[in-house]
């Protein structure tokens, strides 16, 4: 037992188990997806979307962080009603159900890689420890098991609720996971075949070292997002809860917080498989333009210029606070002093934000001189600098991420739903033939022109 | 007439879905960026704290036209209680004290829980004496009670919410054309 302690560092032990935090991102993602979601919503629609909920601050008077607090409301109500199980339903498995696609959004992301495997020196000993929670050698078919495991969720919900429409959901749910498994599995094949591994952090280095993978397979790309659209079970492809023919589908006879634990497996859902199209197709952590080396060799100016783009972002959002101001005072609104005593605040964090950042950014710049260590003719930095480019990763990989959350909210409020038999012949008819087509060109080509074995 | 709306089948480009999809997702971005970045511009308003326009020929809550001196424009004739289908309005008659007119109304209570506001009474009244274009459309109360709306309530309006050149809200007083008017009426009642 302690050779096996021994034979990593302090460092390597601490950072492994902190790696279990980011099991909960794809769970805070729900944060973001909600108030993008429901505003998002009715944003397309031309409406405000739910906007009117709010907390109390002492002298700032009611707080509405543009909808962000819906989110509170939401649990709240979910948490406080009752939960309620009808009449001769199987009570183990209809308890158990709900669970399932929640706790696979717990386990799934453990082979996503957050950021580049660090590499740094802790005193005379040169550290390695990678950015996922379990670095596997299979990671995304890991992946791809977990998330098609969410489906029993569903099923079960559907069998123990002994009713026809949750009977009927849970059928169309497990039949379309099934089909579009396969097409999500053979549309990311030319990608593997190119990058020759199965190993995320492999795909990305891949990806860093040669072109994005939305270039490299751009239609490998698209039905690889429609099938991921179809898994997660979302519009378009929501038939399995299609409100004009099974009144909600699987999730029928739930309530309260069994519902709210559905609702959130499918959210959580769309944030691991965002995250995943990001990795696998946008670059993942690697940040556009600037290599690994540059940004550890230059640290100081990176951090100066992601307090920059943070200040810029603060001032794009101060400017609208600014315009809703002008134009709240000039309009026929009874409430105006109370929004504008709200707009102060933000007014207020802004204006404190920006120096800050500013500060931080100039100090960077100034004072984090890198001084590494070759190893193996590669320059090794310190602790310090490690977390830096990890931090820079994080936040490189989110925002693609939830660039692709709202393509998730994007489509759904676009298209109609399809029928349940356009749905099966969209996917064994159209994408898994583009798919094999795609993989079968890039077989070819990837032996032609890259020379491969 | 017949309108005939003359469908054009689709072009194979049009079937293959895929490119009308991006165009409607392109005007779905649209409608998104607009709500983002020119939010004030939302046809909808927020409803308790920005009221919407309501046009003045729609049919709000009624209100009683008033005499230069004050006194209901309304003689008691009944025939916007005779008109009205949902039989929400009662009026109680009396003896004008002014000699020129014959009667005038006591007591004018108008239901509005009852009222279908079709404006019946609008078009049945002689003398130009009912109107439901006060704009107000929600008024609430407590108890049923309170929504029978008496007379001292419908002739409680003020001149200087209606537009200038509506002659007969402007003759009322506190209104703008009061004085002249007065002056026509010639005779002071008390």
């Amino acid at each position: 037992m302690m050779e096996i302690i021994n034979s990593k560092h302090w460092i390597e032990w601490l950072l492994i188990v902190a790696k279990f935090a980011f099991a909960f991102v794809p769970v805070l993602f729900i944060l973001l997806l909600i108030p993008m979601e429901r505003r998002g919503a009715g944003f397309i629609q031309d409406r405000q979307g739910p906007n009117r909920s709010y907390f109390w601050l002492p002298y700032f008077g009611r707080i509405r962080l543009f909808g962000w607090v819906q989110n509170a409301c939401d649990g709240l109500k979910l948490f406080t009603k009752e939960i309620y199980a009808p009449n001769g339903v199987n009570k183990i498995l209809f308890a158990l159900a709900p669970a399932i696609p929640f706790v696979i959004v717990l386990i799934s992301p453990c082979v996503i890689p957050w950021f580049a495997p660090m590499v740094f020196t802790m005193g005379d000993q040169v550290v390695r420890v990678s950015g996922n929670t379990v670095d596997s050698e299979v990671g995304i078919l890991l992946l791809f098991g977990l998330s098609s495991l969410s489906a029993y969720g569903a099923v079960l919900a559907g069998w123990a609720s002994k009713s026809k429409y949750s009977l009927l959901g849970g059928l169309r749910t497990s039949a379309m996971t099934i089909s579009y498994e396969v097409c999500l599995g053979l549309s990311i094949m030319g990608m593997l075949l190119m990058v020759g591994s199965f190993r995320i952090d492999d795909i990305i280095a891949w990806q860093e070292a040669h072109v994005w993978g939305i270039v490299a397979q751009p239609i490998a790309f698209f039905c690889f997002l429609i099938s991921m659209i179809a898994e997660t079970g979302r519009a378009p492809f929501d038939v399995a809860e299609g409100e004009p023919e099974l009144v909600a589908g699987f999730h029928t006879e739930y309530g309260a917080m069994q519902f709210g634990l559905f609702y959130m497996g499918e959210y959580s859902h769309i944030g691991i498989n965002s995250i995943l199209v990001a990795c696998l197709f946008l670059g993942g952590y690697s940040v556009p333009f600037f290599s690994q080396t540059t940004i550890q060799a230059n640290m100081g100016y990176s951090l100066a210029v992601l307090c920059g783009v943070f200040i810029l972002l603060i001032l794009t959002f101060l400017h609208m606070i600014y315009r809703y101001s002008r134009w709240y005072k000039t309009s026929a609104a009874t409430n105006k002093t109370v929004i504008l005593r709200e707009y102060s605040l933000y007014k207020l964090l802004g204006w404190v934000a920006i120096p800050a950042l500013a500060i931080i950014g100039v100090a960077s710049a100034l004072f984090i001189h890198p001084e590494f260590t070759l190893v193996d003719g590669k320059a090794v930095y310190g602790l310090g600098i490690a977390f830096g480019t990890a931090l820079i990763q994080i936040l490189v990989l989110l925002v693609k991420a939830c660039f692709f959350c709202f393509v998730w909210i994007w489509v759904r409020w676009t298209l109609p739903r399809f029928r349940y038999d356009h749905v099966m012949n969209l996917g064994w008819k159209v994408i898994l033939n583009i798919a094999l087509v795609n993989l079968v060109i890039t077989a070819v080509v990837a032996k032609l022109v890259l020379g491969g074995n | 007439m017949v309108r005939q709306i003359k469908q054009t089948p689709m072009n194979w480009v049009e079937r293959l879905y895929i490119f009308e999809a991006f165009r409607g997702l392109f005007t779905t971005l649209k409608h998104f960026l607009r709500g983002l970045f020119r939010y004030e511009t939302l046809p909808t308003v927020p409803y308790p704290e920005i009221k919407p326009e309501i046009p003045r020929d729609y049919r709000a809550k009624h209100r009683l036209m008033l005499r230069p001196d004050g006194t209901p424009r309304c003689v008691a004739c009944f025939m916007c209680a005779t008109a009205c289908p949902a039989h929400c309005i009662y009026i109680e008659a009396a003896p004008s004290v002014d000699g020129r007119i014959e009667k005038r109304a006591v007591r004018f209570d108008i239901d509005h829980l009852v009222c279908v506001f079709c404006g019946l009474c609008v078009e049945a009244c002689p003398v130009d004496a009912i109107r439901m274009d006060t704009q107000d459309t929600s008024y609430v109360h407590r108890n049923r009670e309170d929504f029978i709306t008496p007379m001292y309530d419908l002739t409680a309006w003020d001149p200087k919410q209606y537009p200038q050149n509506d002659t007969q809200s402007q003759v009322a007083p506190g209104g703008s054309k009061n004085q002249q008017a007065l002056e026509a009426w010639g005779l002071k009642v008390h």
